[in-house]
């Protein structure tokens, strides 16, 4: 297993907790992942923090700046469902899911940092067991490759993604 | 009891109201929208040479808009500067007040912040679009007759 290199991405209070995970009290590095600053080098994007509609269009840059086999942790409650912020606020994104597809949920408002360094252990099995996401934009295209998809799938898939799982209908769910 | 600018202001025939002194014991002068551009550059030129914040706020539904500057006095060596408030009334069919970027510079966001949220446009500014809202947003989020727009939430279908 080669290590993961997660993107220093990080919008709101959540990203206090993941700078503490990557200090030394609970350490990032000693399981092998390194923060990088650049989207092309990242290969795991945490979503860190409310997204509003505002950042939204950025994150989902972000999002396919990555290259292939990327995997996207979604950590916190607003990522997830929007949060505290879901009953009242008019401009936020209730759930990351609506705009990139997310691989694992990681409740916590702000989830502690155990459970951050938790996950990348207790889940090395999906990320081995997984091969990469094929992105079909071409339409002509008619044999596609085998690909599995990931274990949680989300409820909306960005309209880009759908592409591939109209092509491939038999390996959806 | 009338405040030190007040007074200085009133002696010099400058039009202005004063509005007291708040709980910090910081005097709180209104001016009139016309006024304000030459009664700002007058401020500066008596010795407020840095705002420390300019906001804005609503006064009433369907009243008026306030836009807040709290100024005060940099130098070397000084230890209790002395601090006044000076507030802006303007109507809500014509909210438009003199930008004050070009005497104090750090009116800059924070103008571009009082016309998104409240819609005051400060005129002379030299950029002045929304800062915190997204580019294409319609409406003044922070005025008290502003209504949410309601989008529809997967969410909320059950």
């Amino acid at each position: 297993l080669s290590s993961l290199c997660p993107l220093l991405y990080g919008t709101n209070c959540c990203f206090i907790e993941f700078a503490s995970i990557i200090g030394s009290q609970f350490d990032f590095d000693h399981y092998g992942l390194v923060p990088r600053s650049s989207t092309r080098q990242a290969d795991l994007i945490l979503t860190v923090g409310t997204v509003t509609m505002k950042m939204a269009p950025s994150l989902v840059r972000l999002y396919e700046q990555m290259s292939e086999s990327k995997y996207v942790v979604a950590m916190g409650a607003c990522t997830i469902t929007g949060g505290m912020f879901s009953i009242d606020s008019y401009t936020i994104v209730r759930g990351v899911d609506k705009l990139i597809p997310i691989d694992v949920y990681l409740p916590g408002c702000p989830p502690k940092s155990e459970a951050g360094s938790w996950c990348f252990t207790i889940n090395h099995k999906f990320y081995i067991g997984r091969s990469t996401h094929t992105r079909n934009y071409d339409r002509e295209l008619l044999n596609q490759p085998p690909s599995t998809l990931t274990s949680e799938i989300p409820l909306e898939i960005f309209f880009k993604y759908n592409k591939s799982s109209e092509s491939s209908p038999e390996l959806v769910n | 009891m009338q405040g030190r600018l007040s007074a200085w202001l009133a002696k010099h025939g400058l039009v202005h109201r004063s509005l007291g002194f708040d709980y910090q014991g910081i005097e709180t002068l209104q001016i009139k929208p016309g006024d304000w551009h030459s009664i700002a550059v007058i401020l500066y030129v008596y010795g407020y040479n840095y705002l420390c914040s300019q906001c804005a706020y609503d006064v009433a539904p369907g009243g008026l808009l306030a836009s807040v500057y709290h100024l005060t006095r940099i130098a070397y060596g000084i230890d209790q500067p002395e601090e006044v408030c000076i507030k802006v009334f303007a109507p809500r069919w014509n909210p438009r007040i003199l930008s004050v970027f070009w005497v104090w510079k750090s009116a800059d966001f924070q103008e571009r912040k009082s016309y998104d949220m409240l819609g005051i446009f400060y005129d002379n500014h030299p950029h002045l679009k929304r800062i915190l809202m997204p580019e294409s947003w319609i409406g003044w989020p922070l005025r008290k007759d502003y209504i949410a727009p309601n989008f529809y939430e997967k969410q909320d279908a059950h």
